[in-house]
């Protein structure tokens, strides 16, 4: 079974979760922007969506699509900016030669030394805009004719391979550790954005949604930790199978 | 040099390579390509980090379980269509455009992640910290929930069933959780700032403070 290295749930080796523990608990006290840097890759990628209009499948993607040296050793915002500037090439919005010039200029002066364009993209996010537009959000939700195929309760099965069947290594929400696993419909979700067409400018492929609900018995095997616990991971039909 | 690429049919996953390594000037260098072809406005990069530095955070989501714990119509009306219910305290959009509320019992624990990426419900907790972002997290939530909580100073009973929910969709989750003994006289405001953002996320409980 093939996936990308962003699909990492159970995965083991990783160490103690990175948080102040003071007094034997967690102390919860880290600013929003660590450093300024970061603000600025969010602020430029959530910006930059207003002209680029991919989806956000797509946006997540190219993230997940950076090379396995790079996506393990780059830090949260610097995979956000380098997935960025891989997504405004492809949409030809910036190109390399450019790119390299704007990177001369700033590793020259060391600081960001421009006035504002006077020419704007009709599609740029003005200041104003900005609390509609976050507050609007994009919904994924979709309307759909077909009924749904399963129920609460019903008990399904996972695809054992990657649900992706439009791109070889595409983007698929199935994560390799429920893969061929025995799980429980809980909740109903009605139909969304299927992410592996969206993804790849296919259209939105709308689906049903469930919540499917797993032992961690069946995910992980009866020797590790409690048979009480469970996992609950949204899928979308074509996901699942009734041949349990 | 990503040419050398070119022969495998994804160059474009190999772009960001002309970025220097320092990711200060990494980003740097993008906003200034973006700036200079009018394709971003200054302007509103400072409005969008005033957003989520001032405007959008935890407390919004407190006043939703504090809402919660005191009107027990509310809690059913959350429970039943949270996004509904969220938006009423006028929290929408952008990564929560779909949320579920999931209740925390005497009986069932729940906690959130998302192995995949860090999807998180922004408008209502804000931005995710970067432990819910880190590999560690992402990781290890859905294998050893117990061992994780326990570094977050949490040691559940083994009788208590523990509900991970791995945010793999739009659908966003948000933990309500239980209004601890002795607040009993507490107003909806002094319950909002006892609700912690890990008491929101699974990893933590209410804290009364002892001032």
């Amino acid at each position: 079974m093939m996936t990308r290295p962003h699909d990492m749930g159970g995965r083991f080796g990783d160490g103690p979760i990175p948080i102040k523990v003071k007094d034997g608990k967690c102390v919860d006290d880290e600013p929003v922007f660590k450093f300024d840097w970061h603000a600025k890759a969010l602020a430029v990628t959530l910006a930059s969506a207003s002209v680029g209009k991919w989806s956000i499948d797509k946006g997540r993607f190219f993230r997940e699509s950076l090379p396995p040296f790079d996506y393990n050793r780059f830090s949260y915002y610097e995979k956000w900016i380098s997935a960025l500037v891989n997504l405004l090439i492809e949409k030809k919005l910036i190109n390399t030669e450019e790119l390299k010039n704007a990177v001369d200029e700033v590793t020259k002066n060391n600081n960001v030394l421009i006035d504002k364009n006077v020419f704007e993209h009709k599609d740029v996010l003005k200041p104003k805009d900005v609390s509609v537009t976050l507050g609007r959000g994009g919904p994924s939700k979709r309307e759909d004719l077909k009924e749904p195929k399963y129920k609460i309760g019903d008990l399904v099965k996972t695809l054992n391979f990657s649900p992706n069947i439009y791109k070889i290594g595409g983007h698929t929400r199935l994560p390799i550790y429920a893969r061929g696993k025995q799980g429980k419909i809980i909740l109903q979700h009605d139909s969304h954005v299927l992410p592996d067409k969206s993804a790849h400018d296919l259209g939105d492929g709308q689906e049903h949604l469930y919540t499917v609900e797993f032992t961690s018995n069946e995910l992980w095997g009866i020797t590790n930790g409690n048979k009480n616990d469970v996992i609950c991971i949204d899928l979308w039909e074509s996901y699942l199978t009734d041949d349990t | 040099m990503s040419d050398l690429k070119n022969n495998e049919g994804h160059s474009h996953h190999h772009n960001h390579s002309v970025l220097p390594e320092e990711p200060e000037l990494r980003v740097k260098a993008i906003e200034t390509l973006l700036i200079q072809k009018g394709l971003i406005d200054p302007d509103t990069l400072n409005e969008l980090i005033d957003t989520y530095e001032n405007k959008i955070g935890p407390k919004n989501g407190a006043r939703v379980v504090a809402k919660a714990w005191v009107d027990s119509s509310y809690k059913e009306r959350l429970l039943k269509n949270s996004t509904k219910a969220i938006e009423e305290l006028s929290y929408t959009g952008r990564q929560g455009e779909h949320m579920v509320v999931v209740e925390n019992t005497p009986e069932t624990h729940n906690m959130v992640v998302c192995t995949l990426c860090s999807c998180y419900p922004w408008p209502v907790l804000g931005l995710p910290p970067s432990w819910y972002k880190s590999d560690e997290y992402r990781a290890r939530a859905v294998r050893e929930p117990r061992k994780v909580l326990k570094e977050f100073g949490l040691s559940l009973n083994d009788n208590i069933k523990i509900k991970v929910w791995d945010s793999t969709s739009e659908m966003r989750y948000l933990v309500l959780p239980m209004r601890p003994k002795g607040t009993e006289g507490f107003s909806e405001d002094e319950l909002s700032k006892i609700v912690t953002r890990n008491s929101m996320i699974g990893t933590g409980l209410p804290e009364l403070n002892d001032d």
